[in-house]
């Protein structure tokens, strides 16, 4: 059944715009989640792979074994203390280990109501750690030489993905999927928005061949060759300098359930057609995962340093 | 209402020496538990001994004051924390003949 909507667009931005939690955001009619992490997790939380009806973790995925929980982060460092998030203290962190190409991952899953239009809106910030000097690589990294304004721990970065895993009622799979990638893994900036063009393997692909994938795996397309770019040009952010500097960052990506297609990406003042990005299904029908609406957020480190994703916040809406 | 946090910060993990725990910030927990369910404990005489830590930065560790807990055979063991500070992990020292730990750990967290 067809939802209609009463056209009060203009009395419904006037009350967006007065609320200062909301204002932030460019929301479609309906909210489904805000989620403001002085106030907790709200459902975002570590991603493992499928276990047997024992519960014999044992069989888990290695590659997906060891996603990391995400943790309610003040943003403090070593030089300054507590840094703070956006709105409030806190924000949802989420941090690989210092294992080149270790992969952390926090998730939250919805279903659909219906289907069509779909918004993930965040803010997000991104870091590596601030070296000890036991844990220091010097100064030079990468394509980086400290030079007072530079710093090696900018190339320490690897890439943090947003992306969702959606099933439609008639059992079709598919994943919508984009990645900052900020460096390649010689660990030279690319600084490219990139997409995968296969499905994520499964559990059933692996299941009787656990050297198929390494614990340090890319889960969501192993294979470097498989991630392309989504335009000719590098989006440069705001790293700030050094490791313990946290400036946010506007994200806002629409894709559509109804065609199964991405729509557009925002990243601060750079909007990013995605009309063309294709988006791979799964050749076989999937039972058991009706209406899923999953999103996921990622963050990888190309380097034996700890990378870092902090989200202050994350609001998901629909045209429904 | 109280927040609270559950946090799995190793899953069916094989230890043969010592380790710790990757860093976890709490600033916004009052209190923690450590839950360490040791799945498998071999070798010669293996005991495995875990005491917290904290840091005001995750970067620079020291123990805080609870006490050593030591573990002998597999089983659930668990103790207390507060008053920590922001940051915690857990520390833990295998020894005994050729000693090999499977464990899970938990940080339970409430504000």
């Amino acid at each position: 059944m067809e939802t209609t909507h009463v056209p009060a667009d203009e009395l419904r931005r006037a009350l967006i715009a007065a609320d200062p939690k909301l204002s932030k955001f460019n929301p479609l009619p309906r909210i489904l989640a805000f989620d403001e992490f002085n106030t907790g997790t709200h459902g975002w939380c570590e991603l493992i792979g499928n276990h047997d009806g024992h519960g014999n973790l044992d069989t888990v995925d290695v590659h997906m074994r060891d996603f990391r929980p995400p943790q309610i982060s003040s943003c403090d460092f070593f030089d300054i203390g507590t840094h703070g998030a956006m709105s409030g203290n806190y924000a949802l962190k989420v941090a690989t280990r210092p294992v080149t190409g270790h992969t952390a991952v926090a998730i939250r899953r919805l279903t659909m109501a219906q289907r069509g239009v779909v918004q993930f809106e965040t803010y997000f910030t991104y870091k590596s750690e601030a070296v000890t000097e036991e844990s220091s690589l010097g100064n030079s990294f990468g394509d980086v030489v400290w030079d007072g304004n530079l710093h090696p721990s900018e190339a320490q970065f690897g890439a943090f993905t947003v992306a969702t895993d959606l099933c439609d009622g008639d059992g079709i799979r598919y994943h919508c999927v984009a990645r900052y990638q900020n460096t390649d893994l010689e660990n030279r900036f690319t600084r490219r928005w990139v997409y995968p063009v296969v499905p994520e393997p499964t559990p059933r692909e692996n299941l009787y061949n656990q050297e198929n994938l390494t614990p340090t795996e890319d889960f969501t397309a192993p294979n470097p060759e498989d991630w392309h770019a989504l335009d000719e040009e590098p989006q440069f952010l705001c790293y700030n300098e050094v490791p313990t500097k946290v400036n946010w960052h506007y994200l806002r990506w629409q894709f559509d359930t109804r065609t199964r297609t991405n729509i557009e990406l925002q990243v601060n003042d750079r909007i990013m057609d995605m009309r063309d990005v294709p988006v791979p299904q799964y050749p076989d029908k999937y039972d058991g995962l009706e209406n899923l609406l999953n999103f996921y957020v990622s963050v990888r480190t190309h380097s034996p340093v700890r990378n870092f994703l902090f989200l202050d916040s994350a609001l998901i809406s629909v045209d429904w | 209402m109280k927040h609270a946090l559950t946090a799995v910060l190793e899953r069916n993990t094989t230890f043969t020496a010592d380790f710790t725990t990757e860093p976890y910030e709490a600033g916004w927990a009052t209190e923690a538990r450590w839950f360490v369910r040791t799945l498998a404990l071999e070798g010669d005489a293996p005991t495995l001994h875990l005491a917290t830590q904290v840091s005001p930065d995750g970067l620079h560790w020291c123990d805080d004051e609870t006490a050593e807990q030591v573990t002998t055979e597999p089983g659930l063991v668990s103790w207390r924390v507060r008053e920590f500070g922001h940051w915690l992990r857990l520390r833990a020292s295998l020894r005994g003949g050729d000693p090999q730990a499977k464990v899970l750990i938990y940080l339970a967290l409430k504000s």
